[in-house]
């Protein structure tokens, strides 16, 4: 067992400096110059050479990649090129953002999906299946900067309901930050909860074709009850499944909405460290989300592993 | 039943209280456009939120930077601003100044009883830590080169100081204008963005990189009873278009430097102002870089700038806002000259015997622009078909700004190339002698020409008017000639305001001035 751990652990560091290798190179390989974007477009040459010299963006290679490294490894992330910060206070608060974006993003994707997904599967009535799963499609086609757009259009410039970007003061700190954050949260959440909405109705109609529902109506139980009580939470199993794969999704799809409502998260950060020519937290940020990676697969294999070996002994 | 009524109901009640509860909230961030409709003119008060492109840039505050326009004058001060109409320095941080005969010493008196917001006094060593500062090799500044020829600073005694340059400079002032006196104990913490310590109106009380900047009054401000805002927040939206979303939904009451069309297109709006910067300092243009073969030829030059139709460029890109110009200069610049400012008038059939003459027609051309910046994009489009009519083979080329700022800094477009610059509207010196495109030590178009140095050397140096109007006139000739670079269209940063912003403000470079602005109730 500790063989095993040792041997996949070794991998993940292999496979750890070899993305490190790769998130430099190709970075550096990328047109533009950290120094030019701080200067500014009228700077003379003299004073671009005596900033690159002050980034250490003037020594070899080699050498930048070991600074960076070896920062790493002391837990020392830098300080950004273009915002003076360090990468790890800007990198805490984005991932912060982000992550409020994203729960809230969840917390509307099962409102909405039980809401289409309950109708759909409990009703008796022969049109709401093919009604639910419209409404499905059209929520999961439509993409998040489409569906943006048009809600900042709507609700935002027409209606003057909610603002049209931005994030409020702080994660939960205020009426102002849910307000700010309603928006960007259904906007991403449409498209899990389609998915999630249309497992749903399936599972229920399954759920409900159980003996024991049955056995239930029988009894006289009322149709609200059933569904609220027995139905439900046991169809839950499979759609809890396909809700924990979907978390993943809502953070890929968060980049997306954070650009269209300019919400502070990763995503912005990522681009504006790019564009900005932002090397350090932009490799940074690269490097975190393989570490963040290999961490999960790490443990995926360790747990695989300990169930393969209890198998094994239960088989004997 | 599936659903009992009673849920549908409760259901119902809940969707509708949120809407209700949104509105509510809504309809308190707007209180004051309500209560306006109400009547009373309460002067004092309110925040203005500002929303702007990019995010401020703390270590370059010692130049012009498009996003810093929003903070420069709100957290600092400089020793003079300039008269919009006459360009002549006026009081600020320096109560008064004396020049030497000879231009070479200059003693600003300096206000007393102003402090930065961390409470210290502001002396005369501010001015000189400041200026030591801008002296620094990493320090980037269009007024760098003035100041370098300071060889000599004296603080005299704590609202005296001295200064004393190498040699005369006919625009002595520009350095005055554009230098924030910014406390040199906190340069460093300013520069990482964590500390910034002004004598301005605002103090910072946030700073999210990124994201934007939260101000507050500073009471201990030198101008009595200013400013008029108790808070002033600065919000960054990437796209024009969600500039102009913030600023319709009300979120925002002044969007910075929208692009012109989506600018143009709130004009008639009466919710809504476009007030054009009258320093007129945001010109578009075409450079070539005259290393290349084709570009190399004087009479292609000017072939390309007889074939491009300037006034299709300022309808259809800049919405009307300037005016068609071949030459760099704002009206109100001493360098602008009527007379000489439409030779490249629209004329395609003349641009193409220039270029059959020159042996040119049918040769392809690269046309360079960075795709980000919508001007530049929508001009190169234009240009892209004006060559094909005169007879040349362009290739329109979009770049990323990272990729386009690179090759702009080194000079290796392989071709022409469509940027903006400003300094249109101040003393030329700082145009032909600071920016980059003109700069005629180096250049974007790598023009390296003895004859245009010198001409930039005397224009610098020569301080008597009279002189100076010939030599400007000599300078415009030149130009025009060369054409390394042809101006198109000679426009204005724009500030999109809601119509209840009053008494804004700006200096020579376009910097915010709110110290007398309010939100009308």
């Amino acid at each position: 067992m500790f063989a095993y751990i040792r041997r996949r652990a070794l991998s993940a560091l292999i496979i750890l400096l070899v993305a490190s290798v790769l998130i430099f190179g190709i970075l550096r390989l990328a047109p533009g110059d950290p120094a030019v974007a701080i200067a500014g477009p009228d700077a003379t040459a003299p004073v671009i050479k005596a900033i690159r010299q002050s980034l250490g963006l003037d020594q070899n290679l080699a050498v930048q990649y070991w600074t960076w490294l070896s920062g790493l490894f002391t837990g020392n992330l830098h300080h950004s090129y273009v915002f003076g910060s360090s990468v790890a206070a800007l990198l805490g608060q984005a991932l912060s953002n982000t992550l409020e974006l994203a729960l809230g993003a969840l917390i509307c994707a099962v409102v909405i999906a039980v809401a289409i997904g309950v109708p759909a599967g409990v009703s008796r009535r022969p049109g709401s299946a093919r009604t639910a799963n419209l409404i499905d499609s059209v929520l999961y086609a439509v993409p998040p900067y489409v569906t943006g757009v048009l809600f900042v259009l709507v609700f935002s410039v027409a209606l003057h309901l909610f603002p049209a970007s931005g994030s409020g003061p702080g994660p939960w700190k205020s009426s102002a930050s849910l307000h700010a954050l309603i928006l960007p949260a259904v906007c991403l959440s449409l498209p899990t909860a389609a998915i999630v909405g249309r497992f749903l109705g399936s599972s229920l109609r399954k759920t409900s074709e159980a003996d024991f529902v049955r056995t239930a109506r029988a009894k006289g139980i009322s149709e609200a009850r059933l569904v609220w009580r027995h139905i439900l939470p046991n169809s839950l199993p499979p759609v809890l499944t396909i809700l924990g794969l979907q978390i993943g999704q809502l953070l890929s799809g968060a980049i997306i909405v954070e650009t269209v409502f300019a919400w502070p998260g990763l995503g912005q950060l990522l681009v504006n460290s790019v564009t900005e020519s932002d090397y350090l937290t932009t490799q940074d940020i690269l490097m975190f989300a393989v570490l963040v990676f290999v961490i999960i697969q790490l443990l995926t294999d360790i747990v695989n592993n300990v169930f393969d070996a209890n198998r094994g002994k239960r088989n004997l | 039943m599936l659903v009992s009524k009673k849920w549908i109901s409760l259901l119902a009640l809940s969707v509708a209280g949120s809407l209700i509860l949104a509105g509510c909230t809504s309809s308190k961030s707007n209180s004051n456009s309500t209560s306006q409709q109400q009547g009373s003119t309460a002067k004092k008060g309110g925040t203005l939120t500002i929303v702007q492109s990019a995010d401020i840039n703390t270590k370059n505050l010692m130049g012009q930077n498009n996003p810093n326009f929003s903070i420069e004058k709100l957290i600092y001060n400089t020793l003079i601003h300039y008269n919009h109409k006459t360009l002549q320095p006026e009081p600020e941080l320096a109560s008064s100044w004396k020049l030497s005969s000879d231009n070479r010493t200059i003693t600003f008196n300096l206000r007393s009883g102003v402090k930065y917001h961390t409470g210290a006094e502001f002396t005369a060593n501010d001015v000189i830590g400041t200026i030591k500062y801008m002296q620094l090799p990493t320090t980037s500044s269009q007024t760098k080169s003035i100041a370098m020829l300071i060889t000599h600073m004296v603080a005299d005694n704590p609202h005296k100081v001295t200064l004393t340059l190498d040699h005369a400079v006919s625009n002595l002032f520009d350095l005055f204008e554009m230098m924030p006196i910014i406390n040199p104990s906190n340069m460093q913490q300013t520069e990482n963005g964590k500390t910034f310590d002004g004598t301005g109106p605002f103090k910072v009380d946030s700073y999210s990189p990124g994201v934007g900047v939260k101000l507050s009054k500073f009471d201990g401000y030198w101008q009595k009873g200013e400013p008029y805002l108790d808070h002033v927040d600065i919000n960054v939206v990437k796209s024009s278009q969600g500039m102009l979303s913030s600023l319709k939904s009300g979120q925002s009451q002044l969007a910075l430097d929208l692009e012109p069309l989506d600018a143009v297109s709130i004009k008639n709006n009466p919710q809504y102002k476009l007030v054009q910067s009258d320093a007129q300092d945001n010109t578009l243009y075409v450079a070539s870089n005259v290393k290349t073969p084709l570009l190399s030829n004087k009479a292609v030059r000017q072939a390309i700038s007889y074939s491009i139709d300037r006034k299709r460029v300022l309808s259809q890109v800049m919405g009307g806002i300037g005016e068609a110009s071949d030459l760099p200069w704002s009206p109100d610049s001493p360098a602008y000259d009527k007379a000489l400012n439409h030779r490249y008038t629209y004329n395609p059939s003349k641009a193409k015997s220039l270029l059959e003459k020159a042996g040119a027609a049918g040769q392809s051309v690269n046309v360079y622009y960075n795709s980000g910046f919508a001007p530049a994009a929508g001009a190169a489009q234009i240009i892209v078909f004006d060559l094909k009519q005169a007879g040349l083979k362009p290739v329109a080329q979009p770049q990323q700004a990272a990729t386009f700022l690179t090759n702009l800094q080194t000079g290796n477009f392989d071709g022409l190339f469509v940027q903006g610059h400003g300094f249109g509207q101040l003393h030329p010196s700082i145009l032909i002698n600071g920016s980059f495109p003109f700069n005629a030590s180096k250049n974007a178009s790598n023009f390296d020409n003895a004859t245009y140095k010198q001409l930039a050397a005397s224009v610098a140096q020569t301080t008597d008017p009279s002189k100076q109007k010939s030599l400007l006139r000599q300078l415009n000739k030149f130009l025009l000639d060369q054409q390394f670079l042809s101006d198109l269209v000679v426009s204005s940063h724009t500030y999109t305001i809601s119509s209840k912003v009053k008494g804004l403000q700006w200096n020579m470079l376009d910097d915010l001035v709110l110290d007398k602005t309010y939100i009308q109730k």
